[in-house]
């Protein structure tokens, strides 16, 4: 007796309730299952001699996206004639352009089409009409109807249209697939069998709560599944890959004993700057060098009275920092301007001025900075800055290159360093750090020193304070193997989806 | 940061040492003087060079640099005898009414020079650096060099009415008044709003009334041009501050004095406030500053003697005398205005010693590494919208007005904006993180749906009380956009947040141009609102180009941080 799978004797039983013949189309519509599996059934019940399969070939005609569009949207020459009758017939090019709304691109197709179809001509910049039109062309027409019925089949279109269906194709707004068709026929043999009864083996392809509580899975057989064949993309939740890697570099500062520190993002030029023993005519401080706030243009100072007036008097003269100054007249004012902070700086400033000041202490900073930069390969108008401090008695330059050091090793996973003496208006010495890596080569990996009596006496800090700041961007392009700092923040969905951990 | 041009075949004559033309070992060398060479064009033989200290204009041209090297490279050391021969006899009369304009000037004569292109050229690049730099755009100082031998002493330093005083102007051939300098002239163009809003505008004159320069925009045509046969030259500086325009003559008569000139002084008369007063410049004798041998220990963390510290010290080019067993006494030349405090000095010793023979030292310091209460919390937050399937981005707090509100449907607020922005999409700082969101999956319109994203970011409130007038707040907002993205699973997805954070939410009914009306909802924890949950409107979708639905909440993660420490009873106790 023929024993036959369950696709097949579906197929089989279908193929009867449509009359004995269906085309392939048809079968997968009414059996409910995928094209392959039909075609799989069909197949075996051949090789079975239980139908016979006939293919027949058929051209196909689809949308193409710019179709689509212009089967929803109107043609590019059809809005432009609405536009032009809406304006009596006569306009200037880019008047009637406006007016129905061209995008630029769609210019040129719009005026040639116009020519061709001999609905209005451009002379001297003025588009005039030739006439009115038929309301819907021929074209048109078809390709509301494909728009509509979503395909149409070649051969059953009548001459014109299919005239048109070329023009079409040309113009790229359709395309034509070429299908075999596949009917399917059940021979006598496939007759008897149905009258005679069919036995199916039950082969089941996904295991069901039912199949497991009532103990059926033991009499059914689970289908082999093709596991080589490729499965839908799932794209994770997961972290940006920049922040993932600022967190790497924060649990690293944290176990090597820094402490978090925050502050304002919109900051008074006396933390960004004076604070800092940048003169107040120092260049950074000028448009070019940082973001001034628009209005209201002055913070509130009151509170740092009593700071300021000894910062003041070091710029001026040098005060008690056994410092000559900057020997010029010092703005109170200039110091309460509000500027989008420049550096993370001038959060360590403020962290020296806090009550909660440990010492020793360490602390460090992510922090948001802006610049009035232009935007390219290497910089960045806002972005990240990590730095931090060590306070504490009897610091001395061993200490910020040991520091130094310590970072190369334990953050950059560094084989080497190499130190060179760098600048910073606020600290002296200072020290540039290079760290040297297998594979990467040497990269230069931050910034430091000790900062000037002018910054930590007039702040009351008798101690040395060691002040460093990490090029972890650097380090995050190399291990992201990318060379555009554009990418930290970038807009690119599909980048970030597929980037995997840096 | 101060880039320079040198002219390779003639730094290596004044260094008097073979150095190769290997990029890596010219930069070994530079690191003395904070310097990187950032660019060779060996056909020309130009090397361009990066000096980071802003505060060395002494390094800004090549016998400036060839100095400090051959210190440094053990060529030559301490601070070499440089000396005024004698007075010129040149008088410069300073006429009180620029007081208010442009009070100073300070000038030298150098003569016996043998100048050539390569020479006059490295001049004109020193003197455009120092202008631009130290000069700050020629407001503060600027220079002017002539071929004293044209010239008829005493000078006046005086002003004219812009139209009364004519001269030709370097590079031009027909004569100009001040007024048409300033409006044809490309340095008048450039440099003009130094001295447009005064009424006069100063001038430099010899005692035949020949036009030296119009200070600072432009020299004379006949009178300050130098060329090869210049042998004698009179150098000078104008100003707002005394010290600066000293400075910035001192620069440049040293230059002139490494080429072989000699120096003689010049005399200036003022009259300001009622007072005859006269000052004799160049004045290049050195400075002294008292070191003291425990603080370079102190500092360097080493055991220098004070023998090995003043060596240091020669190499880095200053002469110094020993004071007692423990102290030094440094001559510091003139042209190194950065020596503000001992400390400076410090660091120059560190340098000459070479920061690489120093041992680093990491010191186990007894301090407890955490981050911010608040960033744990955050972190945690991020944690569950990534498991709820989110994936996170980064964007600017840096937007525009268009996108904070226009775009949303909604009235402008005020803002953060920026006076000077760079780019006009970049204007001020966002108040509210939902738009970043939008603008985003607007660039993102052609990449696999469904999207799912969100940032934990800051957004910036003006608020009048604060010392910085603003006040922060850390926001957390999500979109989820795909064919059939809305409000029921937004709600589900914010549920799943806020209750993973132990708290318990209502929604309330709300109106928000943002959102479907009908579809949106305040997010209350107690009676606190903390954030906004919606189906955006179509018009809101159109204005970002979108086609998809999509439905979002915004909270304010830093207001729920504190209700998670006041509010304890509205936290949900866990099951007994």
């Amino acid at each position: 007796m023929t024993e036959l799978r369950p696709h097949e004797r579906k197929t089989l039983l279908i193929l009867e309730k449509l009359g004995g013949k269906a085309s392939l189309s048809q079968l997968t519509a009414e059996a409910g299952l995928p094209e392959t599996a039909i075609m799989r059934a069909a197949l075996a019940l051949q090789s079975q001699k239980l139908v016979e399969i006939e293919e027949r070939k058929e051209k196909t005609l689809i949308l193409t996206q710019e179709g689509k569009t212009y089967a929803r949207k109107g043609l590019p020459e059809r809005r432009l004639m609405k536009a032009l009758l809406k304006l009596n017939g006569e306009a200037p090019l880019h008047k009637a352009i406006k007016e129905a709304k061209l995008r630029d691109n769609l210019v040129s197709i719009a005026l040639g089409w116009l020519r061709q179809k001999g609905w209005a001509k451009l002379e001297k910049g003025k588009l005039k009409t030739l006439g009115t039109p038929e309301k819907e062309g021929i074209d048109e027409r078809l390709l509301r109807l494909l728009d509509k019925n979503r395909s149409a089949i070649l051969e059953k279109l009548d001459p014109e249209m299919r005239k048109t269906a070329e023009l079409l194709k040309k113009r790229k707004l359709v395309e034509i697939e070429e299908k075999t068709v596949r009917i399917l026929k059940i021979t006598k043999e496939g007759q008897n069998l149905i009258k005679r009864g069919i036995q199916a083996m039950e082969e089941v392809s996904q295991l069901t709560p039912k199949l497991i509580a009532t103990g059926k899975w033991r009499k059914v057989k689970l289908r082999k599944y093709n596991i080589r064949a490729p499965v839908a993309k799932t794209w994770p939740g997961k972290k940006h890959p920049y922040l993932r890697f600022i967190d790497e570099v924060k649990s690293k500062l944290v176990q090597l004993g820094f402490k978090e520190m925050s502050g304002p993002l919109v900051e008074l030029s006396f933390f960004n700057f004076d604070a800092l023993f940048m003169p107040q005519d120092h260049p950074a401080r000028e448009i070019f060098g940082i973001y001034f706030v628009k209005s209201p243009k002055h913070g509130n100072l009151s509170r740092y009275r009593h700071v300021m007036a000894k910062v003041k008097k070091t710029h001026e003269n040098g005060w008690k920092t056994g410092s000559r100054g900057w020997r010029y007249k010092y703005s109170v004012r200039e110091a309460s301007r509000l500027i989008l902070r420049g550096h993370g700086t001038a959060l360590s400033i403020r962290t020296l001025l806090s009550k909660d000041l440990e010492i020793p202490g360490k602390y460090f900073s992510i922090a948001r900075c802006y610049r009035p930069e232009v935007v390219d390969k290497t910089h960045l108008t806002e972005f990240n800055q990590v730095e931090g401090i060590v306070v504490d008695e009897n610091l001395t330059l061993r200490d910020l290159l040991g520091v130094l050091e310590k970072f190369a090793i334990e953050i950059a996973g560094a084989d080497e360093v190499k130190f060179r003496p760098d600048y910073f208006p606020f600290t002296e010495p200072s020290v540039e750090l290079s760290a040297y890596k297998k594979g990467y080569g040497w990269i230069e990996f931050g910034g430091s020193g000790i900062f000037r009596p002018e910054v930590t006496l007039p702040l009351g800090i008798k101690v040395p304070v060691i002040a460093w700041g990490l090029g972890i961007d650097r380090l995050f392009m190399m291990r992201a193997g990318i060379d555009d700092i554009r990418y930290v923040f970038t807009q690119d969905l599909d980048w970030i989806r597929r980037k995997g951990m840096v | 940061m101060p880039t320079i041009e040198i002219e390779y075949q003639d730094f290596v004559k004044l260094l008097g040492l073979k150095i190769g033309k290997n990029v890596e070992k010219l930069n070994e060398i530079l690191a003395f003087v904070k310097g990187e060479v950032k660019a060779f064009d060996e056909k020309e033989g130009i090397l361009t060079v990066e000096i980071k200290d802003t505060n060395r204009p002494d390094l800004w041209n090549v016998e400036g640099l060839t100095r400090a090297l051959h210190g440094f490279l053990g060529l030559d050391r301490g601070l070499k005898n440089y000396k005024i021969v004698d007075d010129s006899g040149v008088k410069v009369h300073v006429d009180k009414r620029l007081w208010m304009i442009r009070p100073y000037i300070a000038c030298a004569v150098v003569r016996n020079l043998n100048l050539n292109d390569t020479i006059i050229r490295g001049l004109m690049r020193l003197q455009d650096k120092l202008d631009q730099t130290y000069g700050r755009n020629r407001r503060r100082t600027s220079i002017g060099l002539y071929n004293f031998d044209l010239l008829s002493p005493p000078l006046h330093y005086t002003v004219t009415k812009p139209t009364e005083t004519s001269f030709v102007p370097l590079g031009f051939e027909q004569e100009m008044n001040l007024k048409e300098i300033l409006e044809k002239h490309p340095k008048g163009v450039e440099y003009g709003d130094i001295v447009r809003r005064f009424e006069v505008y100063p001038i430099l004159l010899d005692s035949e009334k020949r036009v030296l320069s119009f200070p600072p925009i432009i020299n004379s045509n006949d009178l300050g041009r130098i060329t090869p046969e210049t042998k004698n030259v009179l150098v000078e500086v104008t100003g707002t501050t005394h010290e600066t325009v000293l400075n910035t003559l001192n620069i440049v008569v040293f230059s002139l004095l490494d080429r072989g000139g000699k120096t003689f002084s010049t005399t200036i008369k003022y009259a300001y406030s009622g007072k005859n007063e006269t000052v004799v410049t160049p004045r290049i004798e050195a400075s002294t500053m008292l070191l003291r041998l425990e603080y370079v220990n102190q500092i360097l963390g080493l055991k220098l003697t004070a023998r090995h510290v003043a060596e240091l010290l020669g190499k880095a080019r200053f002469s110094v005398k020993s004071k007692g067993k423990n102290s030094l006494l440094v001559y510091i030349p003139p042209y190194r205005i950065d020596i503000m405090h001992p400390i400076d000095l410090v660091e120059d010793v560190a340098i000459a010693y070479g920061y690489n023979n120093i041992q680093p030292l990491w010191r186990r310091l007894p301090t407890t590494g955490a981050t911010n209460p608040q960033t744990e919390f955050y972190d945690y937050a991020r944690e569950i919208m990534i498991g709820l399937g989110f994936q996170e981005i980064l964007t600017y707090t840096l937007t525009n007005k268009q996108a904070l509100f226009y775009k949303m449907e909604l009235k402008p607020e005020k803002t953060m904006e920026i006076a000077n922005p760079k780019v006009l999409t970049l204007t001020c700082l966002r108040s509210w993180l939902l738009p970043s969101l939008m603008e985003f999956l607007s660039n993102n319109q052609h990449v696999e749906y469904p999207q799912k994203i969100f940032e934990l970011g800051t957004i910036v409130i003006p608020d009048k009380e604060e010392e910085t007038k603003t006040r922060e707040e850390q926001r957390l907002a999500a979109v989820t956009t795909h064919a059939n993205a809305g409000f029921t699973e937004i709600k589900s997805l914010l549920d799943a947040l806020i209750t993973s954070l132990n708290l318990q939410w209502q929604i309330r009914e709300a109106t928000h141009p943002t959102f479907i009306p009908g579809r949106t909802g305040k997010v209350k924890i107690g009676k606190t609102d903390v954030g906004v949950i919606g189906e955006i409107h179509p018009k809101v979708l159109e204005a970002w180009d979108l086609e998809k639905p999509a439905a979002a909440f915004e909270v304010d993660v830093s207001k729920i941080y504190t209700l998670t420490l006041q509010d304890t009873n509205k936290r949900i106790l866990p099951d007994t």
